[in-house]
């Protein structure tokens, strides 16, 4: 029993370690405590080095980045020799970040940041000035807490490292926004276990379109499906019907149906069976937008019945 | 202006999913229920995918496994129509030598990682929860890619990109499906009471 509860109580504590790094694994903005006594002189040094001097050539690879942020072009265009590396890497980051929203917002505060580790990385890797290109480029999306560890080593598998942590922040980026869109994923805090709630609704949504068409293959014998069925069933008051959906729908359906051969026909007061296939293909997309088409359904059949 | 372009993609897909239909039950009459319920299911998906336009990986993907199949071929070049892009990726050729690449990577990766693992028996205990993290996000990333189309493929950051636009894409399939297996159901209640 002692072991068992040992067991437990081992397993308590790693998930309890498991949850406190999952939170660490989300950047965080702020920084720790000791990264921030490293950060706020050498923040402040750097400020006093960007105001007087915009064209000095230590601030070079912080004029790139303004650029770097408006247009690819105008970045793959500068010629500078000594950062033209970094023009080449920061352009194979941008076509990447340029689709998430996210990663605009960070990068005016990421050149304060790189400016500070890039003088850390230059005081203390010597030897690594061929890797360096890659490092300095990297710089951008860095995360404060991790200046410490790049100050130590100052070793061949630094630009490895670093190309992950820009990767890292990358990737979590999109994880917030995958985090959005997932339903109940906001208060999850961590990389798993977020991707284990998509993961679910994945399968999920899978599943559900298994089962419905499951569904629809039991109620139509030939799969010929849908819509002459419906609208057979239906003998075309469906115009009267003031759905708000219905006169977006409109011209969109005339060019849905056109290469079928029906004439396209206004929405309103039409009686033939032509416009039924139209009108009630209208209603039946606007009902989409509804939500609500069950009941729609049963309250436009009660009206013509 | 979320909503607009939703029910633009919808009736897209609509569309596109009714035409597929009525290919399939031209090609061949009289099927039974599992079959239809393959070709329902394939129609909507090629429907889904064609929605896209080629722009995602997993759209493209997604055309071609369902091109794979010879059968199926047909009804997804006559879908697609004569503006089809999609063409096979690959030969079968290509293919069977792209997964012997890929299970030799995988093979190598792994005796890679054992043999760090080994090396690294006596590390801080600070790096053993992270080193949990890592494993615990690294299956669940192999899970999604083999749930996402094509995501075997896809780096880790690209494969979430591709979730992220697969999940919308389904919500709008099975919502559509859902509203006409509704519809059906309720024309079909009130058909009955008709009769009665």
């Amino acid at each position: 029993m002692n072991k068992g509860e040992e067991l437990g109580m081992e397993t308590f504590q790693f998930g309890e370690e498991i949850q406190s790094l999952m939170a660490v694994v989300q950047p965080p903005e702020a920084g720790n405590s000791f990264t921030a006594l490293l950060e706020l002189p050498a923040n402040q040094a750097v400020k006093l080095l960007h105001s007087p001097d915009e064209t000095a050539p230590t601030n070079l690879p912080s004029s790139v980045f303004p650029s770097a942020e408006n247009s690819l072009e105008t970045t793959t265009s500068s010629v500078v020799p000594n950062s033209s590396p970094n023009n080449i890497n920061l352009v194979k980051q941008e076509p990447i970040d340029s689709d998430s929203m996210h990663n605009s917002s960070p990068n005016p505060s990421d050149p304060v940041v790189s400016k500070s580790t890039k003088r850390k990385e230059r005081e203390t890797n010597v030897k690594s000035s061929a890797k360096k290109i890659k490092s300095v480029a990297n710089d951008d999306g860095e995360e404060l807490p991790y200046v410490h560890v790049r100050a130590r080593r100052g070793q061949a598998t630094d630009s490895h490292s670093l190309a992950e942590r820009a990767r890292r922040e990358k990737i979590n980026a999109r994880m917030k926004l995958l985090q959005e869109l997932v339903p109940g994923c906001n208060k999850i805090s961590g990389t798993a276990m977020v991707l284990d709630e998509i993961i679910n609704h994945v399968q999920s949504l899978q599943r559900q379109v298994e089962f419905l068409s499951m569904r629809l293959a039991a109620v139509h014998p030939n799969i010929d499906i849908n819509l002459d069925n419906i609208f057979s069933a239906e003998s075309g008051s469906l115009m009267d019907c003031s759905f708000p959906g219905m006169v977006s729908p409109q011209p969109l359906s005339h060019q849905l149906w056109q290469p079928d051969g029906l004439t396209p026909q206004p929405l309103w007061g039409v009686e033939e069976t032509n416009p039924n296939f139209i009108t009630p293909e209208n209603s039946f997309l606007s009902y989409d937008s509804s939500g609500n088409s069950v009941s729609l359904y049963t309250n436009q059949l009660k009206m013509e019945l | 202006m979320k909503v607009h372009t939703s029910s633009k993609l919808r009736k897209e897909f609509i569309k596109k999913w009714v035409k597929g239909l009525q290919i399939c039950c031209s090609l061949k009459k009289n099927m039974d229920i599992l079959e239809r319920k393959k070709k329902i299911k394939l129609c909507a998906d090629i429907a889904l995918a064609s929605t896209k336009n080629e722009t995602t990986l997993w759209s493209i993907a997604l055309i071609s496994d369902a091109k794979k199949d010879d059968e199926n071929k047909i009804l997804v070049d006559n879908l697609l129509g004569p503006e089809s892009r999609f063409k096979p990726r690959m030969t079968n050729r290509q293919m069977i030598a792209c997964h012997k690449r890929v299970r030799s990577k995988k093979i190598l990766k792994k005796s890679r990682h054992v043999c760090q693992k080994m090396k690294k028996m006596g590390p801080p205990k600070s790096n053993l929860a992270a080193y949990i993290a890592k494993t615990l996000v690294k299956r669940r990333t192999q899970v999604l890619k083999r749930l996402v189309p094509g995501g075997e493929s896809m780096d880790e950051f690209s494969l979430i990109k591709e979730a992220l636009d697969y999940v919308l894409s389904l919500r709008i399939q099975v919502d559509v499906m859902r509203t006409l297996a509704n519809a059906n159901e309720v024309l079909n209640q009130s058909d009955s009471k008709i009769i009665d």
